[in-house]
């Protein structure tokens, strides 16, 4: 078995995925209640309010709870010298290898919730694809971004 | 280096003027074609003549606008930049250093044959993503595009860290290239009958249809078909074999036109395409340039023995949408291993692929049931007689699971991996190590449970990316390949040799 990746995201991150959580929990709310109109003067099936309501219910568990806590907890990742290797995933397990070689380039970027908690996300680019490390403390973003650059630029092909 | 402004051909007017008019034909036809139909109440009104009048008036700023295109644009070499000076209404310039042109490619169409002038498109390294980003020079003589490429190479050769390692290029004395692959007519024929451009066919032939859906009198064509209908059953299907034959005729010629005389031919390190036969284009791919090379057979296809060869090669333009470039648009299957082992020396084209578990066999078609059984369901249900024959779906699935378990494996050693998968053609892709931008192993919870992994390598493909995966492999085969991709590691792979 390969060893997985050693760093975890930050603890602050599981709080802003849940915050996400509970926009996405709203716009579905938002629906809900748009049915529950439209039942209101159309149809008044008593069920279609219960089940509603239990839709919603789930729907906030599921976002707000249980999918933050296992993406969090899922989510690895280790730059070494020679590579990066990322390892999330909710329902599959992707863990992804990319060589310093291949990359091209390193951005940090901070969306307002991101900033309010202090977090970065961190986005390494290589000729055609694309990997983000979600929620990193910021200052440790920056650094990993000055890092990942450096190595990148040191790192030889030796194909 | 001079300094001197070239133009290009005056012809090139005409071919922008055309250009303009291909693009504007399909609307240009559906306008005419709904007034004609809508508003035929007032005919023979002099306002009636004012579409006409207008009509006039475009195309005559069409044709213009080809000449001023034409009159303002400039091309010139200085300072080992290729410059251009253009514009419309707005001037622009661009200019591109030598050293950035990755290729030029040359199309010659029925406008330029008898003057023997050439289209030069030149292309740039990777980075544009928009069209924008290469330059495209109309029309301008033969020996105005020897130049340019002399130009350009004399440019490259000047710079000082590309130091004459094999460099010793003499554009000038042209040895006699040898062509690797020709398209004898009998390939050229079976190439054209057998391809998809039916179906491409069909779907511009609905989506025209749809243009009209707004005209066309369903109401009156529905009674007209009830009669068609009574009129037996024999005159419908001759009708429809009709238009089949039609549309295979119309793609067989279509294809015949586009792969006329195809020929490949490597010189200096870039395959050199030219096909055509109305309009002969010369395709330059820099071998350094190539990311992967792939063979698809189709059911069809294989079946006759026949494969396509299909190359993935890096940057170029959005404007060139063919980034996957059809190398061998048609070959014998067993022709294929010494021409590919020719243009790609390094690549090894004669290996044993290991095979997917036979445990995970139920990965390829499970899936599939999620939305097979609410459907089959439904339709049985609704449809009852009839709609039970939609449970033939399930064996159909389960057998397309196994052709695919049983089609998929891969190979690798030191240098390469060669992936073998089908989704309904059978695809074969090989690889160099150095050109796979990332690898991934990702693991379904119920791919846990059967101890098997899958794995996506992804290379660099156009101007974006082409994933391919392994589907379905043992947990430590997957981790193996991590390991295999993995710099550090520096495994050595002996599980197999290659067979001979």
């Amino acid at each position: 078995m390969r060893a997985e990746p050693i760093n975890k995201l930050s603890k602050k991150g599981l709080r802003v995925w849940r915050i996400y959580g509970v926009f996405q929990t709203l716009i579905a709310l938002l629906l809900s209640i748009g049915v529950g109109v439209i039942n209101f003067f159309t149809g008044e099936y008593i069920w279609l309010y219960i089940v509603d309501l239990v839709i919603v219910l789930i729907i906030a568990y599921l976002l707000i709870y249980l999918f933050p806590k296992v993406r969090w907890a899922r989510w690895r990742y280790e730059v070494r010298e020679q590579e990066i290797e990322l390892q999330h995933g909710l329902f599959v397990v992707k863990r992804t290898l990319v060589p310093m070689v291949r990359v091209q380039h390193v951005d940090t970027e901070q969306g307002p919730i991101l900033r309010k908690y202090d977090l970065a996300s961190i986005t390494i680019s290589t000729a055609a694809t694309n990997h983000t490390i979600p929620a990193l403390i910021t200052a440790e973003a920056d650094e990993l971004r000055g890092r990942i650059s450096v190595l990148a630029r040191v790192a030889e092909d030796d194909v | 280096m001079s300094k001197e402004k070239y133009k290009l051909h005056p012809i090139s007017a005409v071919i922008n003027f055309v250009k303009v008019l291909k693009e504007m034909i399909i609307p240009f036809i559906v306008v005419i074609a709904v007034n004609g139909f809508g508003g035929s109440e007032d005919s023979g009104h002099w306002s009636s003549y004012i579409t006409y009048g207008i009509y006039a008036i475009i195309l005559i700023f069409m044709l213009v606008s080809g000449i001023i295109k034409w009159k303002r644009f400039r091309y010139w070499f200085e300072e080992e930049e290729l410059r251009i000076e253009y514009g419309l209404f707005v001037k622009k310039k661009r200019y591109i250093p030598f050293e950035r042109i990755q290729s030029l490619n040359y199309t010659e169409g029925i406008f330029h044959r008898p003057f023997g002038l050439v289209k030069i498109k030149v292309e740039t390294a990777g980075g544009g993503a928009t069209k924008e980003a290469d330059a495209e020079l109309t029309a301008i003589t033969k020996v105005a595009a020897d130049q340019i490429k002399l130009e350009m190479l004399q440019a490259k050769n000047k710079l000082p860290e590309e130091l004459n390692d094999s460099m010793e290029v003499q554009p000038l004395v042209k040895e006699e290239r040898r062509a690797i692959f020709k398209m004898s007519p009998k390939d050229l024929f079976v190439l054209a009958s057998t391809s998809g451009g039916v179906g491409v066919f069909f779907s511009g032939l609905a989506v025209f249809a749809s243009q009209f859906s707004n005209v066309i009198p369903y109401g009156a064509i529905y009674e007209e078909i009830v009669v068609f209908i009574r009129f037996g059953a024999l005159i419908v299907a001759l009708a429809v074999f009709v238009v089949l034959l039609i549309a295979w005729i119309v793609s067989v010629v279509l294809t015949f036109i586009n792969y006329y005389e195809f020929m490949i031919t490597v010189e200096d390190e870039e395959i050199i395409i030219t096909r055509g036969l109305l309009e002969k284009k010369k395709i330059t791919i820099p071998l350094s340039r190539i990311q992967g090379v792939r063979v698809v057979e189709n059911p069809l296809r294989q079946l006759m023995g026949y494969a396509t060869v299909i190359v993935d090669s890096a940057g170029g333009s959005l404007a060139e949408k063919d980034e996957k470039i059809r190398l061998l648009p048609l070959i014998k299957k067993s022709k294929i291993t010494p021409i590919l082992q020719e243009i790609f020396p390094e690549l090894l084209f004669n290996h044993q692929l290991t095979r997917i578990p036979n445990r995970s066999r139920k990965f390829f078609y499970r899936l599939d049931y999620i939305w097979m059984i609410p459907v089959a369901g439904a339709v049985s249900y609704f449809f009852y007689p009839f709609g039970l024959f939609s449970l033939l779906l399930f064996p159909l699935s389960y057998g397309l699971g196994v052709w695919q378990q049983k089609t998929a494996g891969y190979y690798l050693n030191e240098r390469q991996l060669v992936i073998q998968y089908r989704l309904f053609s059978k695809v074969m892709v090989w690889m160099e190590k150095r050109r796979i931008q990332s690898m991934t192993e990702s693991t379904t919870l119920f791919q846990k449970k059967a101890n098997v992994s899958s794995i996506i390598t992804t290379i660099k493909s156009g101007v974006t990316g082409a994933s391919t995966t392994i589907p379905h492999i043992e947990k430590t085969d997957a981790e193996m390949l991590l390991n295999w991709y993995e710099p550090y590691h520096k495994t050595t792979i002996e599980k197999e040799q290659p067979v001979d």
